[in-house]
């Protein structure tokens, strides 16, 4: 396969898993802020900083009165915002069109239509009234892609590369939810009968990642600080979680270049080495220091990334 | 004017003057056409509206479009398409397929022959300005052997029916020719919409395209080389014929590159992979001769491969079609086509040339100034439709701006009688009603080593504006599906 192409497929992965978990947070952390049970979290100021947080662009200044429609504007529908859904989903499509003759027609026309919705949707409704019927539509959007993904492409080393960019993506979006959902779960706290340790901050993280259902079965018990962490950093089985992403990339490395497996300098060592350390953590080490843990994998995800530009993009 | 009994066709006005491609000039439906008349005369308009919004969904989800620039914000918009298909038959097809081969053939080897010895010049059958004042002809092909000597790989050929009843040759193209996944995807959205009619009729298939043009490319692989590594160079996603170049790699099933996918090292090219350089040994290439490589042409194209010529002289890869083909499908050279035919094959043309008077003879120039209210001009260098006059539709101040123009440049011009293109019944929106509009058609040739190729079809271009004569989608052009019977 062409590095270049490679490089955009790889993209093209990233930024469909990216646009899901944007509109995956703005509707969860919109909706669930209407009937908080803390004053804090049911301030709107509160929810438009946590979202402008989670996608790269936090308000600095924080006396500033945040106006909800600009917000909603700047994340969901700004041409000009290169975080916004509709760039990641222009990008996305972009990608696609440039690899269109090695992907499946399936594919490419879910992606088209996809990007269609999108670029077509009214921005003026979307930011009045329409943000959940979008960011339903874009996450089912989204979840069709990866069907598609997994249904109709050959499981070649074209496969495998989408699927890097998915799942680094994904656990990147995973780990910057909870950095933000860390921040806000400090700044609640204190506030009456709310203790960081189990803030309501925890179950609206765990919705965003889609894992709440399966959290409540898997501990039968009201999430907080350590359980909510462990599910979503350290449990293989949960689809969201990031050792279940490392996993993932560590399988699909492997299809690219099987002979480098051993060889020290290749990303497939590299991915093993940080996937065997999350492997063997115990919870207690990551809650001693959140905030250096979620630096820490960070920066490991994008060390991986930056080995495969070298290896693997490198035109 | 005619009126036609028919639910669909109860507003279809007929001109006699024009030849009807499905009607005769009594008013009626032509035997080949008569079940198919029937067939669609079973859907009322407003089912047929349906359809053909379907149609154009399915266009747009499958995202065949392109872009339309010059306005703001560049739009996609889909390439018009009609749900009445054109009927060849089998006998009138044969003249076309046998035509096609012929020009192509002959073609090829006057190629051969003006980057060798020159013969047909020394011959005086063409005139050496002709080649010689000619900005296609390049120096660097001289001598050259291409690979199986090929040099136009691939050959469009844009034929009327004139209102003679007759086929016409109206232009050869033989640089980058496109339309021909438009022939394919045209077939598609007609069996997605109308699967049904497809029962009574025996159309072959246009399917097949792709796995001939690689097994034609790999015919003229270079020596040394077993199976070919075969790719389609593209200028990139943002060319208007982006699409068709995606669409031929994926059905071959070959890569899709940009120049900046490939190197050239000791005189080979090579690809850059995710496992390192991979040899490339033919390319069909979408990029123009100008720009394939900055050391030998223009040197600021950021489309082409630096050195690729070194190693096409070398006969490390093979180009398709080869540079230097241009020279050859120039609108000057067209008018000769009649000539070189015979000169180099020893046959009479098969398909008939439209008579064209050349500005830079000056007998000639003086008929043409004398009567440019006749005719068609054209200059011999331009694609697309652009730059042509249309001599019956000007005003006189247009009139004379013209003639100044061709005086100016006598070399630059050519001239025909206005050929009148059949007409076709075509869908128009905007009346929701069928009518007739022009229609010409692009067939496509591929030459290979000792084997050819003519695929059973074709592109009928439809120009869309009432009484257009210029067919080219840049112009607001539209195709309809074609279908060549089986005997």
């Amino acid at each position: 396969m062409l590095a270049r192409v490679a490089n955009n497929l790889f993209w093209m992965g990233r930024y469909i898993e990216r646009s899901e978990h944007i509109a995956r947070y703005l509707n969860v952390n919109y909706f669930s802020s209407l009937d908080a049970p803390h004053q804090l979290s049911q301030s709107r100021q509160f929810v438009l900083r946590s979202m402008l947080f989670m996608v790269g662009s936090p308000e600095k200044d924080d006396t500033k009165e945040l106006v909800e429609s600009e917000v909603l504007y700047k994340i969901g529908m700004d041409p000009n915002d290169p975080f916004s859904i509709l760039s990641n989903v222009r990008y996305a499509r972009e990608n696609a069109n440039s690899a269109r003759d090695l992907i499946s027609t399936e594919l490419y026309e879910a992606i088209n239509k996809f990007y269609h919705y999108v670029n077509s949707y009214d921005a003026d409704l979307f930011v009045r009234s329409s943000l959940h019927d979008f960011t339903v539509n874009v996450t089912e959007m989204t979840a069709v892609l990866r069907g598609k993904m997994r249904g109709t492409l050959l499981h070649d080393e074209i496969y495998a590369i989408i699927m890097l960019g998915v799942n680094i993506e994904r656990a990147t979006q995973i780990i910057r939810m909870i950095n933000a959902k860390h921040q806000d779960a400090l700044m609640a706290q204190g506030s009456y009968g709310d203790k960081f340790s189990n803030s309501y901050e925890w179950t609206t993280l765990l919705k965003c990642a889609e894992s709440y259902d399966m959290m409540r079965r898997f501990y039968k018990k009201t999430p907080n600080s350590i359980s909510t962490l462990e599910f979503l950093i350290l449990n293989p089985n949960c689809p969201r979680s990031v050792m279940n992403s490392l996993n993932q990339v560590c399988k699909h490395v492997k299809v690219l270049d099987p002979s480098k497996k051993y060889d020290k300098t290749s990303t497939s060592f590299l991915v093993g080495r940080v996937r065997a350390e999350y492997q063997y953590k115990y919870i207690k080490e990551i809650e001693e220091d959140i905030q250096g843990f979620i630096e820490d994998i960070l920066s490991n995800l994008v060390a991986i990334s930056e080995e495969m530009e070298n290896e693997f993009f490198n035109y | 004017m005619g009126k036609i009994q028919n639910q669909i066709f109860s507003s279809y006005q007929r001109d006699p003057v024009l030849y009807d491609e499905i009607f005769n000039n009594k008013g009626e439906i032509k035997d080949i056409y008569s079940r198919l008349f029937e067939l669609y005369g079973g859907h009322s308009i407003k089912e047929y509206v349906h359809l053909n919004d379907k149609a154009k969904s399915s266009f747009f989800n499958q995202g065949i479009t392109f872009q339309v620039y010059g306005e703001k914000e560049s739009t996609e918009k889909i390439f018009p398409f009609d749900l009445f298909p054109r009927i060849i038959d089998p006998n009138e097809w044969d003249i076309i397929e046998r035509g096609a081969i012929q020009r192509s053939r002959a073609l090829n080897l006057f190629l051969w022959d003006i980057y060798h010895e020159q013969k047909i010049i020394k011959q005086g059958v063409v005139p050496l300005d002709l080649i010689s004042s000619s900005a296609n002809y390049l120096d660097q092909m001289i001598g050259l052997d291409p690979p199986g000597k090929i040099y136009n790989h691939i050959s469009g050929t844009d034929i009327i029916k004139h209102n003679d009843g007759k086929y016409y040759v109206l232009e050869d193209n033989i640089r980058c020719p496109s339309g021909v996944s438009y022939v394919i995807c045209n077939r598609t959205a007609l069996k997605r919409a109308l699967f049904g009619v497809f029962n009574h009729y025996n159309t072959h298939t246009v399917t097949n395209y792709a796995e001939n043009l690689l097994d034609l490319l790999e015919t003229v692989k270079p020596n040394g080389i077993d199976i070919p590594n075969v790719v389609v160079l593209t200028p990139g996603m943002y060319n208007s014929a982006f699409y068709e170049h995606s669409y031929l790699a994926k059905t071959m099933g070959v890569e899709l590159v940009e120049g900046r996918d490939l190197f050239v090292e000791n005189d080979f090219v090579y690809m850059k992979t995710t496992r390192g350089p991979e040899r490339v040994d033919v390319i069909y290439r979408r990029v123009d001769d100008a720009f394939i490589d900055p050391l030998e042409f223009k040197p600021d194209s950021a489309l082409g491969v630096p050195g690729l010529f070194a190693a096409y002289k070398k006969g490390n890869v093979t180009l398709a079609n080869a540079p230097g083909t241009g020279v050859a499908d120039d609108k000057a050279i067209y008018t000769y086509m009649p000539d070189i035919i015979k000169y180099y094959l020893d046959e009479e043309p098969i398909l008939n040339n439209v008579h064209t008077y050349h500005c830079s003879k000056p007998d000639e120039l003086k008929y043409v100034l004398e009567n440019i209210s006749e005719l068609v001009i054209k200059p011999v260098d331009e694609a697309g439709g652009y730059g042509i006059s249309i001599g019956n539709r000007l005003s006189k101040e247009q009139i004379e701006k013209v003639k100044a123009e061709v005086k100016a440049e006598p070399r630059k011009y050519v001239a025909q009688p206005i050929m009148s293109l059949s007409v076709h019944p075509t869908y128009i929106d905007d009346s929701e009603s069928f009518e007739q509009r022009h229609v010409d058609l692009r067939t496509f040739t591929i030459l290979g080593k000792d084997k050819e190729f003519v695929l059973k079809g074709g592109l009928t271009r439809v120009a869309l504006k009432r009484g257009n004569l210029i067919v080219n989608s840049s112009q607001g052009g539209g195709s309809k599906d074609t279908w060549v019977l089986k005997e």
